[in-house]
């Protein structure tokens, strides 16, 4: 009874809980990297459970964006969807990009814009990792905006292998955006 | 020749060679460079685009004192009237509301009003426009460049990234738009440490609390009028008269208006000095002028409005040979906004006895632009130009103040007719209409033509507007008496003038 009593306590203890979602999020971040990464990986994960065990926070290793100890090659910070830095992050993470982009194109001032936002992520989510979201402010970005004849905000470009496939400005619905989306994974 | 163009970028500086280099080529790089992306810059450059020349625009904004800096659109754009109108209109709809309760809305518990949610609001409105701008001059394909742009001699213009990069620019012709910035009380201990001008006020993430503005003139009053009408404790400090160069009776139907709506004044004052005390707070010490006697009070800002200067002092002028008048220091400019320099032009808030407003630099910017095109000769007509001051009770004008027809026509040449009149609106509000009042001011006898038009009262540069253009087409009082009012509206009180000040008879206009 108290052995009962004591596994299912430690099946449902936080750190337990923790260390599956951390399993998942693991097994889920490896199907998404690539094989040189995965090496890389591999390579730390003995610090990885040592960081297991020793963690307090178990939030430290479920943030999608912890940093793994050794240093990757530049390509593969693979966050579905980002803020675009600077005009050599956007050539890295956009035109270089080996999976399509969808360039969100908005403002601070642009009320459409936050609506528009979360329906893309929403979107880009649903492809579960084929189509990347890059976000650029064209107020800190101008030239960038410029270059891309970007008027009218928000404005979408998707872009695959650093062409311009397709665009839309203004806000679409939620069944829009997929058929949108799907379109520039699909082909 | 080869050598010679390889020499060149190195042998820049060198006159001969530029002058050489120039015959041979006979181009220059732009047909026109515009220093300076205001009102006036913008509208000169997209104009001459539009019209086939190669233009460049050069903008830079050299932060305020405390930092404050902002996009593409000069002054009114992002430091001048569009966001004082817009925090005009937030300082009215508070009253709206309080007046709303008499309509019958059932407005529940205290009206309060929230600064960083307005001022996002405007600066968001301010920053749409600066993208605007910059998509606009893409369209009509002119060049943009954030430099300091400055003179190097009368076809070469120096431009300096925010980096400290030089950039060197030729052009046919030159145009100065730089128009002007706030001018700080130096002379009073802690006035540039401790205050703040119109370039912070409107770019201030949280409200500026119980403040002083220290001036008198437009830009003091409409500041005071709006912190007013907010909620916020404001005192204006006058060293002299309100509104200079304005008509003074209406000048002081303003601020009656504004004392009586809450702001408080402190006239014939002189600032002395600003300390900043351990809690924050500023202290301010000023002197009565007509007792002597030395005041104090603390405040959480103090908003200097005591002026505008030129900016001129980096543009390398005086190298050029372009000649600034002396006590302004703006630059002395002909009918057709040439400078000293042929081919050198300025136009706007810098160019003098130019009055400062949008609509005259856009209008000369788009002349001048034309002119330099070959495509006409026409010339800024800046007489009859129409204003309004944006204070809690907005005061409308178009023409000569009342003093300055005197002058120029003596009295008993003009003949004035005025009227105490109340707007509808204020009846069932129950608001006091005591400073709502028209003045038109006519030639007397023949066929007594209208040399100024006054108006305080709601909507007053709506109303003000179409009369300027009756204005503009020489209108009589006759004209004024012949035109049938709209009905029930403020505007249609001057068509109905007809007390004269000299026959001393009641100008309250009584109902229907």
């Amino acid at each position: 009874m108290k052995l009962h009593l004591f596994i299912s306590l430690l099946f449902s203890s936080p750190i337990y809980v923790s260390f599956q979602m951390a399993h998942r999020l693991l097994v889920r971040r490896i199907w998404t990297l690539s094989v040189k990464d995965l090496r890389c990986l591999l390579a730390s994960t003995s610090s990885f459970s040592t960081s297991l065990r020793s963690s307090t926070t178990p939030l430290s290793f479920l943030s999608p964006k912890h940093t793994l100890p050794c240093s990757l090659p530049h390509t593969s910070r693979r966050e579905v969807s980002f803020n675009v830095q600077d005009h050599e992050d956007f050539t890295e993470r956009v035109i270089n990009s080996a999976l399509p982009v969808l360039i969100d194109f908005h403002a601070q001032w642009c009320g459409p814009c936050k609506i528009l936002g979360p329906r893309l992520e929403k979107a880009v989510a649903k492809q579960k990792g084929k189509v990347a979201m890059a976000k650029v402010d064209i107020d800190d970005h101008t030239d960038l905006a410029i270059e891309y004849g970007v008027s009218a905000v928000p404005t979408v470009i998707a872009m695959r292998g650093g062409d311009v496939i397709d665009q839309f400005v203004g806000i679409k619905d939620d069944e829009a955006l997929d058929s949108f989306v799907s379109k520039l994974v699909g082909q | 020749m080869a050598a010679l163009c390889r020499v060149r970028h190195r042998w820049k500086r060198t006159n001969c060679i530029q002058l050489l280099t120039r015959n041979l080529t006979g181009t220059f790089d732009y047909d026109l460079v515009v220093i300076g992306g205001g009102s006036g810059g913008l509208a000169c450059s997209k104009e001459a685009a539009q019209l086939g020349q190669k233009v460049a625009v050069l903008d830079y904004v050299e932060p305020s004192v405390k930092g404050t800096k902002w996009g593409i659109g000069g002054t009114c754009v992002n430091v001048g009237c569009i966001p004082k109108k817009l925090m005009h209109q937030a300082a009215l709809l508070g009253t709206a509301l309080k007046d709303a309760q008499k309509y019958g809305w059932q407005i529940t518990g205290p009206i309060s009003h929230d600064w960083s949610t307005m001022a996002e609001a405007v600066q968001n409105h301010v920053r749409s426009l600066n993208w605007g701008h910059r998509v606009q001059l893409q369209d009509k394909e002119v060049k943009y460049l954030n430099v300091k742009g400055s003179l190097l001699d009368e076809h070469t213009v120096k431009g300096l990234t925010r980096t400290g990069k030089e950039i060197m620019l030729t052009a046919k012709n030159i145009v100065i738009a730089t128009g002007g910035r706030p001018k700080y009380p130096t002379h009073i201990p802690g006035a540039v440490e401790h205050g703040i001008t119109s370039d912070d006020i409107f770019w201030l993430k949280e409200s500026p609390g119980k403040t002083l503005v220290v001036g008198a003139s437009y830009v003091a009053l409409e500041c005071a009028g709006f912190l007013t009408g907010i909620g916020l404790e404001t005192t204006v400090m006058v060293r002299s008269i309100p509104l200079r160069g304005f008509d003074q009776q209406m000048a002081g139907l303003v601020t009656d208006y504004m004392e009586a709506y809450g702001t408080k004044f402190s006239w014939r004052s002189v600032p002395k000095s600003v300390d900043k005390l351990s809690s924050g707070v500023l202290q301010v010490t000023w002197t009565e002028e007509q007792t002597g006697k030395d005041q104090r009070d603390t405040f959480d800002s103090v908003l200097w409005a005591v002026g505008r200067a030129p900016e001129t002092k980096t543009l390398g002028l005086e190298k050029v040979g372009v000649k600034l008048n002396k006590e302004s220091g703006k630059i002395l400019v002909a009918a057709d906004e040439s400078t000293s320099v042929p081919n050198i032009y300025a136009f706007g808030d810098i160019g003098e006895g130019r009055p400062e407003l949008t609509p005259t630099a856009i209008k000369a910017g788009k002349l001048l632009a034309r002119r330099l095109a070959g495509q006409t000769n026409e010339l800024m007509n800046y007489d009859n130009v129409a204003t309004t001051v944006f204070t809690p009770l907005e005061y409308g004008c178009v023409g000569l103040s009342e003093e300055e027809a005197e002058s120029r026509h003596g009295k008993d040449s003009i003949e004035v007719y005025h009227a105490f009149y109340k707007p509808l609106e204020f009846t069932v509000a129950e608001r006091d209409a005591s400073q709502c009042y028209i003045k038109v001011v006519c030639k007397r006898g023949g066929d007594q033509r209208i040399l100024g038009l006054h108006f305080t009262g709601p909507n007053a540069g709506e109303v003000t507007q179409g009369f300027a253009m009756g204005f503009q087409c020489g209108a009589t009082l006759t004209h004024l008496k012949e035109t049938v009012g709209i009905h029930p509206t403020c505007a249609e009180e001057l068509t109905k003038v007809n007390v004269s000040k000299r026959s001393g008879l009641d100008a309250t206009v009584t109902g229907c």
